[in-house]
């Protein structure tokens, strides 16, 4: 266990957003999911008393006898709000003083440095570089991701748990949420920072950062792999192209089907999903399948060393 | 109606958050302070040294402030100055009553002028406005009438009051005029009294300056006034940046910043503005002796900044660091992973003065450096490494070579041009055309006659560095007629265990490796027959060998020069005949090397073309294409013209120097065996062999090693640490111990640990055999080492500005080049160049006894003031002087120790000559000054003061007369009108001493009588009425010197018989 | 509730900040110990010891060479006798001559004043007259030349700086003086070859030159160890030590051996 090694990358300046991270995503999550299922709670109750949930409009700290019937913004939201500006603005603070931005040597065209990793936010997409063809990885995903997270609130056709959390009324969201943000996007960023070292090699936490470590791996199109490569003529241009498609279109329907059954498992999804046009909810099935298929590659390539799937000369997946 | 009271407050109205709020926002607050600390103090340490700085160096400028007053005290107190200050007096006084009368005048003057310069300006302007209304009047009538005006007006009357001397004042009325003159008058006067005060003055101002001077002069340090000065600007000090700014030599008349360096922000004492240079500051003085944390000293080497001015090259350039930084002594020393430039360390500073002086060999103030080229040099690290500048005849010799072919085109183009032209102008149509035709013709004739001209230059060139062309390792081509076979294996084992002090470095060799390389060497040597020799005297050998020079360069046991093998145990591996012909002469080479047929020629060349099998200069071409050949032995070993019985003594007495016997080696018959030659040849090639010697195949082998040159800005990560990578970077030494400076993943680290073993970046690594790091262990020691890493941290292409660089031209270039070649043949071994650097001989036990100390070489410190350049070359071709006998020296004959026949190219004299008049600043070429000759009577006087028995002249110096000269000390005057300068001898006859400390020719031969110099014995009688200047004489004489002169005097003089003890007796 | 929550996340983001912020190596403090003060003690007459003793000549004395002077008739004439070379001059009472005997080593950093009266050194007769001779630190040397020819007096010091200066029949003294100890400084006049002195310089007055006896003494020793060293120019040197206790007087002997001794 190297732990020098261990340090020298926690301690980065640079790095410091990324450590903080860890502990603060989780936090965050847990806090949010705790009040969340504090509101179920109280819906519940609420519903079971019609009578009350028509007066009742805090969806927190259940009303009471003598109590307002409601709070204002001012000063009761107000206050928490200067609260948390203060502290912020606190924490930055001490942070600026104590560390510097480290101004590194003048750049040599001649000589890039290893490992070169993009700002924090963006070592997700770095990452994403190692699953798939540049021109799907750098352009057509964050494309993919902006245009996604535009289009969720036109998507969105559950009406409910606005102004407050809850969980039980929003379960396909929040666990969709979680999943993209969590799983896919946070912890690509904690593997760019952590776990790729020199040469955008796969060091486990503690491994010493060795520039003349080599490893062998041979990654091979899955057309390549076992069974498929008896398959005749595939491994002509057009049988590539052919199988690829095919082995995609085979799993967006796969993917499609699992979400949709997602989708109508319960009662209320059933009722969203009535709630829904076509349009939005192919849409929906689009970026989810998609969305999905990011793990799925990745699993594919780290787990069976599968580099393309999809091989055409024009891109591949 | 009433509520009932709520069962509970509610949780959000009821809460208050001012206890958080107050908390984060005290929070809040304290980091707001502790910004505006950080802000002012935090980033800015410098500010705490500047003003720890300002206490030290005042309470030190109060203390000197106290001694320097005592001093002066002292002095005031003396004789000297107490007469002078009488004078001064005296002086002042002599002015005093002529001064206050003349003030007094001056005064009263000044007053009266005064009032008519209030005045004037009135008078005048009535006057000229009229005359100006005279000037544009119209009409005869009218101008007479204002010319009438103008002369009332100029009547005035103009009304002053003027003040008289007895203080009263006088109304005065003027005219016009009169105003005018009196004012001039008055003006003049003023002036006349001013000058007279000055010239009152005079005298007493002369007094006082020479006052001041003999002040100052006796007065070590400043002045206490002086210093009172400084402290009053010491507590006016304030904390600010203090930096050098440097702006580039302005391009279209706009100068950009090329350097900032603010280093004197914390090492505050080297500001000249606030320390001045008469102050130093050491840590002892300011008291903080010990601590490492007070970067208040002034530069420790003044003399250093006298030529590098801190104004104009900051600090950064030569020591490195990050000269912007100011925020911490890390980042400002630029000593982190991100600064590509960090301050040298310490035991390294020299090496920033090699990224500016990289072609400089000698470095007066950079002891380090100087060491690390000269090993560098000396351990033909060249061989392997190019490295601008080190030996780089092979490529000077090719690059010739090419201009010559460009040259030979473009002349025959220029022929085909010429005849073309001249049939156009044949052909012309009108003269004009014609003429211009044949002009174009003639004009390009000139142009190769020109190109003819240089062409024969560079031939000779080329020829000439085909003899400078040495290899730093004898050539083993001839191994088999100089060495005993069974003696290269154990060589190649590990030459440091057979001569720790060998330039050979240690290969690490398999066994199977020695055996295959000792057998391509061995069978591939040349078998010719060389001469028997007999058996010669090795007692008188040891003498030669110790007395002729030798010893210069090479060393026996302990005792002698490094420059060269160390022979203590040469009898175990060479042969007799061998060593007898190198001996006598080490150039001579067995076979000649035709570099055009790349082989060495037989006799059986020469046999076939029908010619003697004889080379040497004059017939150095080849018999079968014409080419140069290489006709010498490519070492450096000079020819000391012995005679074969001498060779013969020396050599048996190196013969004699053995440690074991050599028949105690073990067999090694596998070098005959033809299986192992292939592996062999491979071998030589892989290991780079051909680098530093001669072997049969490999003449033009190139270098195998990495270019040096820029070796100090090599990124690091091109550096290849290999395993040690991370060990490098948490301060663990490949020995696994803590490094104690900490870290070492930097060139300093890199280079060190290399040079300490080259192996050390293989280590833990598997590699094959021939994958293995090349680099032979150098086996060197710290002092070694530090010197090297010096060199390389220094060897950048610099970041330093291009005004900085040091590309100098002219004298300055003569001297950079001569080094080279003082260094490439060891002058130093017998010659003093440098007043600080003794020579080897000097070095030896031998010459310390007072009596050998005159058998040394002649110093050569300013010898380009003494030698006639011309003279020089001669004796640099050839130092006997003569052709017949050269067995001898050319001047000094009574030297056992022998100037050798270096075979120098006329390049390398010409650069040695233009050395030596360069650094006596001695124009060339030399225009020898006119001698007077002397009258008939001078000669006479001349004469008699040279064979006087007062003047002992001749009793050292060489007359010319066998016995007499076998015991002289000094050269003989015939010598004196080609070889020296006369001003300089006059200067050497009156105080040798100081010219050059320890000489045999005493001070004081002539002693100053008003303004010429007389002989200080008693002078023969013909001197009395003779009024010229006695050494002006001598010189004179010695110049106009001839044999017959010679002969005459030697009549005159007692025979002199070798006396007793005039052989020296060396201790043993 | 609320309240610890938030503070947790301050707490725990200061936390990952404080961890982050990494401090800049100092540069270590050397501190040095003073130096050992110096011991000096006037020396007490009344305690002062003696050394005295000989320098005896083992061996059979070699010949002495005569001195040819034929380059200098001045000299020869001053000369009615051969003159022989003073390298070793071995006495009847089989002593050696010209060996100077002073203290190396014992006194520790005892100053001891100048003499005011010079030592002189003649030039008569192209001899050196003392051969051997000891003078203190900055005691001044006068050189007179009683000869009708120049001399040049040359000495060639080591720790010292040399000088060379010419000196014509009847000049003015020449006065030298030696800062700094040397033992010892050969003379030489480089006209004439054969001429040879020896000028031992030293802090302190305790030292002595064998005569026609070739005998020493060294007088007005504080108690105390002391190393004596015997110099000869030929024989090299060897030291003795010896402890002298208050008012005592030790004789010791030092003894050289030449060619053919045993």
């Amino acid at each position: 266990m190297d732990w020098h090694q261990l340090w020298e990358i926690t301690s980065a300046p640079d790095n410091i957003p990324i450590v903080a991270m860890l502990f603060l995503i989780p936090f965050y999550v847990w806090y949010g999911l705790r009040q969340a299922l504090a509101n179920d709670r109280l819906l519940a109750q609420l519903e079971a008393d019609p009578q009350m949930a028509k007066s009742h409009h805090r969806k927190i700290f259940p009303w009471k006898e003598g109590w307002e019937r409601e709070v204002h913004t001012w000063p009761y939201l107000m206050r928490i709000e200067l609260l948390a500006a203060i502290i912020v603005t606190f924490i930055l603070m001490v942070w600026s003083i104590t560390l510097n931005a480290p101004l590194e040597e003048p750049a040599n065209p001649n000589l890039t440095m290893n490992p070169a990793k993009a700002p924090w936010y963006f070592l997700g997409l770095q990452e994403m570089l190692v699953y798939f063809d540049p021109w799907i990885a750098g352009v057509l995903m964050p494309t993919l991701i902006i245009v996604g997270l535009m289009a969720i609130p036109y998507l969105d056709a559950n009406p409910l748990g606005n102004g407050y959390y809850t969980f039980r009324q929003r379960k396909f969201a929040i666990l969709a949420f979680c999943f993209g943000f969590i799983v896919l996007w946070v912890s690509m960023i904690i593997i760019g920072t952590f776990i790729r070292g020199p040469g955008w090699m796969w060091f486990w936490p503690g491994q010493t950062w060795d520039h003349n470590r080599l490893v062998f791996e041979v990654n091979r199109d899955l057309h390549e792999v076992g069974l498929f490569s008896w398959i005749p003529g595939i491994h002509s241009v057009v049988g590539k192209i052919l199988f690829g498609a095919i082995v995609v279109g085979a799993y967006y329907a796969a993917a499609g089907w699992l979400i949709h059954k997602l989708c109508t498992a319960t009662e209320f999804n059933r009722k969203i999903f009535g709630r829904m046009s076509l349009i939005q909810y192919l849409t929906l099935q689009f970026f989810l399948t998609t969305m999905l298929a990011l793990p799925v590659k990745m699993l594919a390539r780290l787990l069976f060393r599968i580099k393309y799937v999809w091989v055409t000369p024009w891109f591949n997946t | 109606m009433p509520n009932p009271p709520p069962v509970e407050p509610d949780p959000i109205t009821s809460k208050s958050l001012s206890g958080p709020v107050l908390v984060s926002s005290l929070l809040l607050i304290v980091s707001l302070v502790w910004a505006l600390y950080d802000e002012f103090y935090g980033l800015r340490p410098w500010k705490n040294y500047q003003s720890r700085f300002r206490a030290l160096y005042s309470s030190y400028l109060q203390k000197l402030r106290g001694q320097q007053a005592e001093e002066e005290e002292k002095i005031r107190a003396s004789e000297g100055y107490k007469k002078l200050e009488e004078q001064w007096r005296a002086a002042r006084e002599a002015i005093a009553p002529r001064e206050s009368e003349i003030r007094a005048e001056q005064n009263l003057t000044e007053r009266q002028l005064a009032v008519l310069t209030d005045l004037l300006p009135t008078a005048r302007g009535l006057v000229t406005s009229l005359i100006y209304k005279l000037e544009t009047a119209e009409g005869a009538s009218a101008k007479a009438k204002l010319q009438r005006e103008v002369e009332e007006a100029k009547k005035g009357p103009f009304r002053a009051r003027v003040p008289q001397k007895d203080d009263t004042l006088k109304d005065v009325n003027f005219t016009y005029d009169e105003l005018i003159s009196e004012y001039n008058r008055l003006r003049e006067r003023k002036a006349a009294l001013a000058s007279q005060i000055s010239e009152l003055y005079a005298r007493a101002n002369r007094v006082q300056k020479q006052l001041d001077e003999y002040l100052s002069e006796r007065l070590a340090g400043p002045r206490a006034s002086d210093v009172e000065r400084l402290q009053s600007s010491a507590k006016r000090f304030n904390v600010e940046i203090r930096q050098i700014h440097v702006l580039s030599t302005p391009t279209f008349g706009v100068p950009e910043t090329v350097l900032v360096d603010r280093c004197q922000s914390c090492h505050i004492g080297m500001d000249a503005n606030l320390v001045p240079p008469t102050v130093t500051l050491t840590k002892a003085a300011l008291g903080v002796d010990g601590s490492t944390d007070a970067p208040f000293t002034t530069h420790p080497n003044p003399d250093l900044l006298k030529i590098h001015d801190p104004k104009r090259f900051g600090c950064s350039p030569c020591h490195g660091g990050n000269g912007r930084a100011t925020t911490s002594v890390v980042k400002g020393h630029g000593r982190h992973k991100y600064w590509l430039w960090p301050l040298f360390y310490r035991e390294n500073f020299d090496a920033g003065c090699q990224q500016c002086h990289a072609r400089d060999l000698v470095l007066e103030h950079a002891p380090t450096l100087t060491a690390g080229k000269e090993l560098f040099r000396l351990r033909g690290c060249m061989g392997c490494h190019r490295f601008q500048g080190f030996d780089d005849e092979d490529e000077q010799l090719r690059a010739v070579q090419q201009e010559i072919l460009q040259q030979e085109k473009i002349r025959r183009e220029n022929e085909l041009e010429i005849a073309r032209s001249n049939e156009k102008g044949d052909a012309a149509a009108t003269n004009e055309e014609a003429q211009r035709w044949y002009r174009r013709a003639q004009r390009l004739q000139a142009d190769n006659n020109r190109i003819d001209a240089s062409l024969e230059q560079l031939e000779r060139r080329s020829q000439g560095l085909l003899r400078e062309w040495k290899k730093i390792g004898p050539n083993l081509k001839e191994v088999r007629l100089k060495l005993r076979k069974e003696w290269i294996p154990v060589w190649l084992e590990n030459p440091h265990t057979w001569r720790p002090t060998t330039k050979m470095p240690r290969f690490r060799l398999d066994r199977d490796e020695i055996e295959a390389l000792s057998a391509f060497l061995w069978q591939s040597g040349i078998r010719e027959r060389i001469p028997q020799q007999p058996r010669g005297n090795p007692v008188r050998g040891k003498e030669l060998f110790e007395t002729r020079g030798c010893m210069g360069c090479h060393a026996v046991g302990e005792t002698g020069g490094t420059f060269a093998a160390n022979l203590s145990r040469l009898g175990e591996k060479a042969n007799y005949d061998y060593i007898v012909r190198w001996i006598h002469n080490p150039r001579e080479r067995t076979l000649p090397y035709c570099p055009y047929e790349k082989r060495d020629l037989t006799a059986e060349d020469y046999r076939k073309k029908g010619l003697p099998f004889v080379f040497g200069p004059e017939n150095s071409r080849c018999p079968n294409d014409g080419h140069e050949l290489q006709i010498q032995q490519m070492t450096v070993m000079p020819n000391l013209r012995l005679t074969w019985e001498e060779a013969r003594d020396i050599a048996s007495y190196l013969m004699t120097l053995r440690q074991e016997n050599p028949d105690s080696y073990p067999a090694a018959p596998f070098m005959n065996d033809p299986k192992l030659k292939e592996r062999g040849r491979f071998l030589v090639r892989h290991y780079g062999c051909a680098g530093c010697h001669e072997i049969a195949g490999y003449e033009e082998e190139g270098r195998i090693g990495t270019e040096l040159t820029n070796e100090g800005s090599k990124p690091i990560e091109r550096l290849d640490f290999a395993l040690l990578t991370e060990k490098a970077k948490r301060g663990i030494l490949p020995d696994g111990s803590q490094s104690p400076r900490g870290k070492w993943y930097d060139h300093k680290g890199f280079f060190e640990n290399k040079l300490g073993n080259p192996a050390t970046y293989d280590q833990g690594k598997v590699k094959e055999p021939l994958e293995r790091l090349r680099m032979p262990t150098p086996n060197l020691r710290p002092d070694e080492i530090k010197g090297l890493t010096t060199m390389l941290l220094g060897s950048m292409d610099p970041t330093i500005p291009e005004q900085f660089r040091y590309r100098p031209s002219g004298p300055q270039k003569d001297i950079q080049d001569g080094w080279w070649i003082v260094a490439k043949y060891n002058c130093v071994g017998c010659h003093q160049l440098r007043a600080t650097e003794p020579s080897v001989l000097m070095t030896l036990p031998r010459y310390q006894d007072p009596d050998w100390k005159e058998q040394l070489p002649p110093p050569l410190v300013g010898a380009g003031a003494r030698l006639n350049p011309d003279w020089m070359q001669q004796f640099l071709e050839n130092p006997a002087l003569s052709e017949s006998q050269l067995d001898r020296n050319g001047v000094r004959t009574y030297l056992r120790a022998r100037m050798p026949t270096f075979n120098f190219s006329p390049d390398e004299i010409r650069k040695l000559v233009r050395f030596f008049q360069a650094l006596s600043s001695q124009p060339l070429p030399y225009v020898p000054p006119k001698v007077e000759p002397l009258t008939e009577r001078e000669r006479i006087l001349a004469r008699q003061l040279f064979t006087h028995p007062a003047a002992p002249c001749l009793k050292c110096h060489m007359t010319g007369e066998p016995a007499h000269d076998r015991t002289a000390t000094a050269p003989n005057f015939l010598t004196a009108r080609e070889r020296l300068k006369p001003a300089w001898t006059e200067r050497w006859l009156l105080d040798p001493g100081r010219i050059q400390p320890g000489t045999g020719m005493p001070t004081g031969l002539f002693r100053r009588e008003g303004d010429r110099w007389i002989f200080s014995g008693p002078t023969p009688a013909g001197f009395r009425d003779y009024r010229g200047d006695h050494s002006d004489l001598l010189v004179r004489y010695m110049f106009t010197f001839t044999p017959e002169e010679q002969r005459l005097l030697l009549g005159r003089m007692p025979a002199s018989p070798g006396s007793g003890s005039g052989e020296p007796q060396g201790k043993k | 509730m609320k309240r610890t929550h938030i503070l947790t996340i301050v707490l725990l983001a200061l936390l990952a900040v404080v961890a982050a912020c990494k401090k800049e190596a100092e540069t270590p403090k050397v501190e040095e110990g003073p130096a050992p003060a110096a011991t000096t003690a006037a020396i007490d007459p009344a305690t002062a010891a003696t050394v005295s003793g000989k320098v005896v000549f083992k061996g059979t004395p070699p010949r002495r060479n005569r001195i040819r002077m034929d380059a200098e008739p001045n000299c020869v004439a001053l000369h009615k006798e051969p003159v022989y070379a003073e390298e070793v001059v071995v006495n009847d009472n089989s002593t050696l001559r010209y060996v100077f005997v002073y203290v190396k080593e014992g006194l520790g950093d005892r100053s001891f004043p100048t003499p005011a009266q010079p030592a002189v050194l003649d030039q008569k007769g192209c001899v050196y007259m003392p051969h051997v001779a000891g003078i203190m630190v900055n005691q001044e040397l006068h050189i007179l030349n009683s000869d009708p020819t120049t001399h040049n007096i040359h000495p060639v010091p080591v720790n010292n700086r040399e000088r060379n200066v010419s000196m014509p029949p009847g000049a003015e003294k020449l006065v030298f003086t030696f800062p700094r100890e040397e033992v010892l400084i050969p003379v030489k006049c480089n006209v004439h070859p054969w001429m040879k002195s020896y000028i031992g310089v030293l802090r302190h007055p305790f030292f002595a030159v064998t005569g026609t006896d070739g005998s020493f003494t060294l007088q007005g020793l504080p108690p105390g160890e002391y190393v004596i060293e015997a110099w000869h120019e030929k024989y090299g040197t060897t030291e003795q030590k010896v402890t002298l206790a208050a008012k005592e007087t030790k004789t010791i002997e030092f003894s050289f051996t030449g060619a053919g001794g045993d």
